[in-house]
């Protein structure tokens, strides 16, 4: 397949000149990077074409964006704000999340398929499991989907008997052009999950949209994924974990049905949620810049931790990685604001828990119970205002240590009676207290704040009041690299 | 049965001294519950209103069912003795009027919990042994336990039915085999001997045995017959209960007692001659329907039978002539009056057991004195389910001032630590209740000495709980109860249906508290686990939890799961190093096994992070044959900070060493917590820092790189040092005739398990075999066994140690790399072991 094609430089360049757009922010991720200069070559010629044609605006800029500080499938509207662009081009696998500030222009990529292999997949899947099949697609075979569908219909056809072809739903690509939420009636189209004309329900997950007819539920559908099993598989598997999911696999032309899979995931996602029950300090990692809607998510997290009787600490770290949060050991948990598919962080290696805004109301809502239904935009959750649950008061029972424990907001009513002035003895008494050094074995754990946390740790800092204040003779440092300092044995 | 109002009972709480807190303990099957029932049938308080409709025994239906008993249930018993018989006694009491608070509890090992939360709350036991069987290894068990609590024993002797009837022994014979069966006893009790106890041995000549045939409801000690013969013979009563047993003879020929056998047909022991012997003649003459002669008879011991009572005819008749002329309440109660310690009395010397605060303070006198006026100490010992669904009574013994209904109350939990506000609630008490039979009735207070229920604290209390007074916030608690067996066997439990997993996680919730010894844990996987003691005590909780607690839900139960821990077997090869992830800093080290019985010791709090450095360094150079100095650079102890690992400061002359230290330290409790080969906890492994390079900024040099570091340097130690897998083993203790003994052997063998220890019971034709049998081989041992030996053997599991596995789980192929395998399978991990060289970097 040539560049041009598989760039889709004619369409990008119209999309420039339509809107008469002057500085461009090609944005690539990192695997197509090497094509980068061919791409920006191609599309400046196409411009330039289309300029001679019309004259009278400026030719337009050109920048290619690289190394992407969060998840290369969201817009980096910060990386193309430095240029002072007035629009982004995505390159690659996208999100397609709603960006804040600039509009943004994804190119999908083709990736081959085979139509009819794919179809004739379809209509197995959807003559043995005898119900009726929602295909949904990976955005780089958003190109190939007409042509399934067409062979769809023709291998409907030959076996006339079985399926007719309203059997097989299949979604639409909303649109390869974001707009930034400007108007608030444009929020709440994207934000509004259910717009309920003529009683049909719509759904719409990473860039997806598809509406259901009337009085069916997802429930009833299997799902029929074509394309990898990336992170955008991943989002749709766990939000639709009650449908019965397969996936056509394009690259190698087979089919998998694993269904263990998603319920190990959430099984984990379930334990994590218990985990973070347990936490006394969360950090809130700010995993996007551009995701529409991300300040407020952030808010509404801190609200949450702090009306849970936590701790909170927001974090700006761009991806975040085992090395940076081992930064933070004081965290017990971290929440990841960030764009669906980037969000589910879990890897052994990090020292704390990383949960999903989601999940975070879970655990921090006092009274609110793991269902099983699951969630990966945050945007939806803002919408969802955390109810509380009246209950009976009872104190928290933790299944990581078997028992119950304490529980801040139902002591509170202890602390209420000794009054202010004896609170403050008590404040100034703790301070006061020397640090016994024969425990210090045993503390750092279970501290409420940084700041205590600190206090527990063997290692203060440089004690600069020490008893010697004579100077301290020269010493010789060490030599070499650090790889391998002058003098260090192998 | 004696009816009583709730004002009439709660009358006598107030009296201390006339109060006996008891257990009834025993092994399996020696009919605890049998004897119990015969006490409640005479003595046994219920309400007024609903007398002659309930019935005291009947509890679970499974219990029934197996006939075993799962739960304790506290029963409370009046009794009221006569001036005549209270001649004798010394103690402080006031009038005659005695209260007496039975709890039976469980004889199976794997709900021993149960014994140890009944013992807590009580202040004497009644140990219950098989005259035929003898002392078994429950018996031991329990004994070992109530004696750790300061809890006195008398003991009796049960199933004497079965000399008369069964086996037909004579006089002679029987004696030694009882005699046998209290010097065994008597073994242990001096073993445990605890000076502020006194002598706990117990004396049938001193009236601390009895001797009793649950079953049909008789029993006797040597004072009802000594009394008797006193009276006769005109001799004093305590000189005659000398007489009635040991090495005194009497010759009715002569009419002379000797201390030996004089070897004339007529001269027999005391004990034979007027106890046994009389005994015998009655059941002989009833089983007979001697009629004519067992009349006369009755008349002369002052037993007089009710007209339709003579119609009886054999079995029937002995049973009702002896519960007449012995019944068991008389003698077993006034056993216990007698000896068995008051509240007051028993808290004196129970405070420095009970109390975890200094003993001079007020808390530690109010108990010591079981002063109703003192503050509140009060200990929950369990939850009991109530009737209401999903509700519990917080059951616990008062042991200073009282509680009443509405009271606002401090509750420390397990974890509470004095000074702080964790696992502490002030809550109120919603109500007091005491139990009148099955009847629970609402009572406004309860003093000190007595058991109470409360309503309205089930929402805070997981299984125990130290209660005092809102405002006594200086009270410590009362310490916690350490039992003697440990949750080893765990399932994994899931529902059915997906959306039933809020009624799953409720039902843990209320499994976990109705049983002291169940744990209710989550696994990194997602699965939620309950561990038990044995396979029975899993059994019965998955049955609660589906049945009970969750209202019939069907829930999904894995195969029983075994957790492992990982040790090494030999220091590391070589010193190992990982450099941070920007390959600035770099951390050397090593790992080496820990001495033996090292891990035991920390285990056992021996040696901890609480520890004054000094005295560690004292018992690990001294016990361990540390280096004085290097037991002073431990960093720390691992997993959660106190479990049986430990990083060692080796280096010298690093720089900023101390500042690394903490995050070693996190990257340590991370990694012990889960092992390089299968995350399984580790054990007994010491890791020695050799050497660190540090990067010279500080920045470079923090907790995001070291913590990571850390981690890999120290499975890189590990994989390094031979790692082994370590598997928890039971001590099997088995009792069957000899002609098991072959199953018995073959079963185990099969099992991987190996007998230490085969001992025949003296003067039984029993075998007693101990042995050790790993735990994960133990699933349907007792089925298996039972098959093999016909059901001559019941096994008693219990756990005793971690063994190592001596197979390389490196080595593909072998055992342990296949428990390794199921074992990442499970979790959900990949299923090839992370290899050493991701961990470890070269220079």
């Amino acid at each position: 397949m040539d560049l041009e094609n598989y760039y889709e430089i004619d369409r990008v360049a119209d999309f420039i000149r339509t809107n008469n757009f002057t500085r461009i922010a090609l944005q690539f991720p990192d695997h197509l990077l090497k094509d980068s200069s061919k791409v920006l070559r191609a599309l400046r010629q196409k411009l330039h074409q289309l300029h001679l044609d019309s004259d009278g605006s400026t030719p337009a800029k050109l920048y290619v964006m690289a190394d992407t500080t969060y998840g290369s499938c969201c817009v980096d509207e910060v990386g193309a704000a430095h240029v002072k662009a007035d629009c982004v081009i995505h390159y690659g696998h996208t999100c397609l999340s709603p960006t804040t500030t600039i509009p943004a222009f994804c190119v999908f990529g083709k990736a081959p398929v085979r139509a009819s292999h794919c179809a004739e997949n379809i209509t197995k899947q959807a003559m043995k499991s005898g119900k009726p099949v929602l295909v949904l697609f990976g955005l780089e075979y958003a190109h190939a989907i007409p042509d399934i569908k067409k062979a769809v219909n023709v291998e409907a056809s030959s076996h006339q008997d079985s399926i007719s072809v309203s059997g097989v739903l299949f979604a639409d690509v909303r649109s390869s052009v974001i707009y930034p939420l400007a108007s608030k009636k444009q929020t709440d189209e994207l934000l509004g999950f259910s717009y309920n004309q003529d009683h049909k329900e719509d759904h719409r997950i990473g860039g997806l949209s598809w509406s259901l007819p009337a009085g069916h539920k997802m429930e009833d559908y299997l799902l029929f994924w074509i394309g990898a099993d990336n992170s955008a598989f991943t989002n749709v598997i766990l939000t639709f974990n009650s449908s019965e999911t397969v996936r056509y696999d394009a690259n190698e032309g087979f089919l998998m049905a694993d269904v263990m899979q998603q319920s190990r995931i959430l099984k984990r996602r379930y334990y994590l949620v218990e985990k973070a029950k347990d936490a006394n300090m969360v950090g809130i990692l700010v995993g996007t810049l551009g995701v529409a809607g991300y300040l407020d998510m952030i808010h509404q997290m801190t609200d949450l931790v702090t009306r849970a009787e936590k701790k909170a600490y927001t974090l700006v770290m761009g991806r975040p990685n085992p090395a940076k949060l081992a930064n933070f050991p004081e965290c017990d948990v971290f929440i990841y604001v960030s764009c669906a598919q980037t969000a589910l962080l879990d890897s052994k290696e990090f020292l704390a828990p990383i949960i999903t805004p989601f999940e975070a109301m879970l655990a921090f809502n006092r009274g609110s119970q793991w269902t099983g239904a699951y969630q990966m935009e945050f945007q939806n959750l803002i919408a969802s205002c955390p109810v509380e649950v009246g209950q009976a008061p009872e104190a928290r029972f933790s299944f990581l240590q078997g028992g119950y424990v304490e529980d801040y907001d139902l002591r509170a009513d202890v602390d209420e009676e000794t009054d202010a002035v004896h609170s403050l003895v008590n404040v100034t008494e703790k301070a006061l207290q020397l640090q016994n050094k024969d425990t210090q074995l045993s503390k750092g754990k279970n501290a409420r704040s940084g700041a205590e946390f600190f206090v527990g740790r063997s290692f203060q800092g440089l004690e600069i009041n020490g008893n010697d204040a004579s100077p301290q003779p020269f010493l010789m440092g060490r030599t070499g690299k650090a790889s391998g300092y002058k003098g260090e044995q192998t | 049965m004696v009816k009583f109002t709730a004002e009439e009972l709660r009358r006598i709480m107030d009296f201390k001294h006339n109060i006996r807190n008891m257990s009834v303990i025993a092994h399996v099957d020696h009919g605890k519950s049998t004897l119990t029932d015969s006490l409640v049938a005479a003595a046994g308080i219920i309400a007024q209103e609903v007398a002659g409709d309930v019935r005291m025994t009947d509890t679970r239906a499974d219990e029934a069912e197996r006939g075993i008993t799962i739960k304790s249930t506290g029963i409370s018993l009046y009794y009221e003795m006569t001036d005549e018989a209270l001649k004798g006694y010394k103690g402080e009491r006031q009038g005659n009027e005695y209260l007496i608070n039975l709890i039976d509890s469980p004889g199976h090992v794997d709900f021993s919990s149960e014994v140890t939360a009944a013992l807590r709350i009580t202040d004497g036991a009644l140990v219950v042994v098989d005259c035929i069987e003898g002392v078994c290894v429950q018996t031991e068990t329990v004994l070992r336990q109530a004696l750790g609590e300061r809890i006195r024993p008398v003991l009796t002797v049960n199933k004497m039915d079965r000399c008369f009837l069964e086996l037909q022994v004579d006089g002679e014979e029987a004696y030694t085999t009882f005699q046998k069966v209290i010097e065994n006893a008597n073994v242990i009790m001096a073993t445990y001997e605890d000076p502020l106890l006194g002598d706990v041995q117990v004396y049938p000549e001193k009236g601390t045995v009895a001797f009793s045939a649950g079953l049909h409801g008789w029993a006797f000690t040597l004072s009802n017959f000594a009394k008797m013969y006193a009276s006769k013979f005109g001799v004093d009563e305590s000189k005659m209960m000398e007489r009635l047993w040991g090495e005194n003879f009497f010759d009715p020929a002569t009419k002379k007692w000797t201390t030996k056998n004089t070897g004339s047909p007529t001269c027999k022991r005391g004990f034979v001659q007027f106890c046994y012997e009389p005994i015998k003649q009655i059941i002989n003459t009833c089983m007979n329907d001697q009629k004519d002669k067992l009349w006369p008879m009755l008349t002369k011991l002052n037993v007089t039978m009710k007209s339709d009572e003579k119609e009886l005819m054999g079995k029937a008749l002995m049973k009702r002539v002896m519960q007449t002329w012995l019944p068991a309440s008389t003698a077993l109660l006034e056993m216990m009056i007698h000896h068995l310690p008051s509240p007051a009395t028993a808290q004196k010397y129970r405070v420095e057991n009970l109390y975890e605060g200094p003993l001079d303070d007020q808390y530690a006198n109010a108990i010591r004195n079981c002063d109703p006026e003192g503050p509140l100490m009060l200990y929950v010992s369990k939850m009991i389910p109530a009737s209401d669904k999903g509700r519990f009574f917080a059951f616990g013994r008062v042991f200073a001032g009282k509680v009443s209904t509405g009271v606002k109350v401090r509750i420390m939990g397990p974890n509470y630590v004095p000074g702080e506000k964790k696992d502490l609630y002030v809550k109120n008490v919603q109500r007091t209740v005491i139990w009148m039979g099955k009847k629970q009735e609402t009572v406004e207070d309860v003093p000190c000495g007595n058991t109470v229920a409360m309503v309205g604290l089930d929402q805070f209390i997981t299984k125990n709980a130290t209660l005092t007074n809102e405002k006594e916030v200086d009270a410590h608690p009362i310490r916690a109860m350490k039992f003697s067996v440990s949750p080893v066997v765990r399932v994994a439990v899931q529902c059915k249906v997906a959306s039933d997993l809020p009624k799953l996680v409720e039902g843990l919730k209320r499994l976990a508290k109705s049983d002291p010894m169940v744990v209710c844990t989550i696994e990194e996987s997602g699965e939620h686990i309950i561990a038990g003691a044995g396979e029975l005590h899993l059994e019965i909780c998955l049955k609660d939890l589906q049945d009970d607690f969750m209202g019939g839900a069907e829930i999904i139960k894995s195969d029983p799961v075994v957790s492992f821990r990982e040790t090494v077997l030999e220091k590391s090869s070589r010193t190992v190093m990982s450099k941070s992830p920007n390959k600035h800093n770099r951390l050397y080290m090593e790992a080496r096994p820990l001495e033996e019985g090292l891990p035991e010791a920390i285990d056992d709090g021996r040696i901890g992070p609480r520890d004054d450095p000094k005295v560690r360094s004292k018992i690990l150079s001294e016990e361990f044959g540390w280096d004085k100095d290097l037991a002073k650079k431990i960093w720390c102890f691992g997993p959660e900070t106190t479990g049986p690992n430990m990083v060692v400061d080796m280096c010298k002359g690093v720089q900023y060493l101390n500042e690394i230290k903490d995050s070693v330290v996190a990257g340590f409790q991370w990694a012990s917590k889960e092992g390089a080969l299968a995350e399984e906890n580790m054990r007994g492994i010491c890791f020695e820092v050799c050497d660190v390079v540090l990067h010279a900024d500080a920045i470079h040099r923090g907790g995001g790189q070291v913590i990571p570091t850390a981690r890999r340097v120290i499975y890189a130690s590990q994989l390094t040092a031979k790692p082994r897998l370590l598997e928890p083993v039971y001590l099997v203790e088995i009792q069957a005739p000899e002609q098991a003994l072959g199953g018995i052997y073959s079963v185990l063998n099969q099992k991987r398990g190996h007998v230490f220890e085969e001992m025949q019971r003296p003067g039984t034709p029993l075998y007693n075999i101990k042995a050790y049998l790993p735990v994960i081989e133990s699933f349907g041992f007792s089925g298996t066994l039972r098959a093999a030996t016909s059901g001559q053997a019941f096994p008693q599991c219990v756990f005793d140690h971690w063994d190592m596995m001596s197979s390389d789980p490196l080595e593909a192929g072998s055992q342990a790399a296949a428990h390794v395998a199921e074992i990442r399978k499970r979790k959900g991990l990949k299923e090839q072991m992370t290899p050493l060289s991701e961990y470890e970097d070269k220079l």
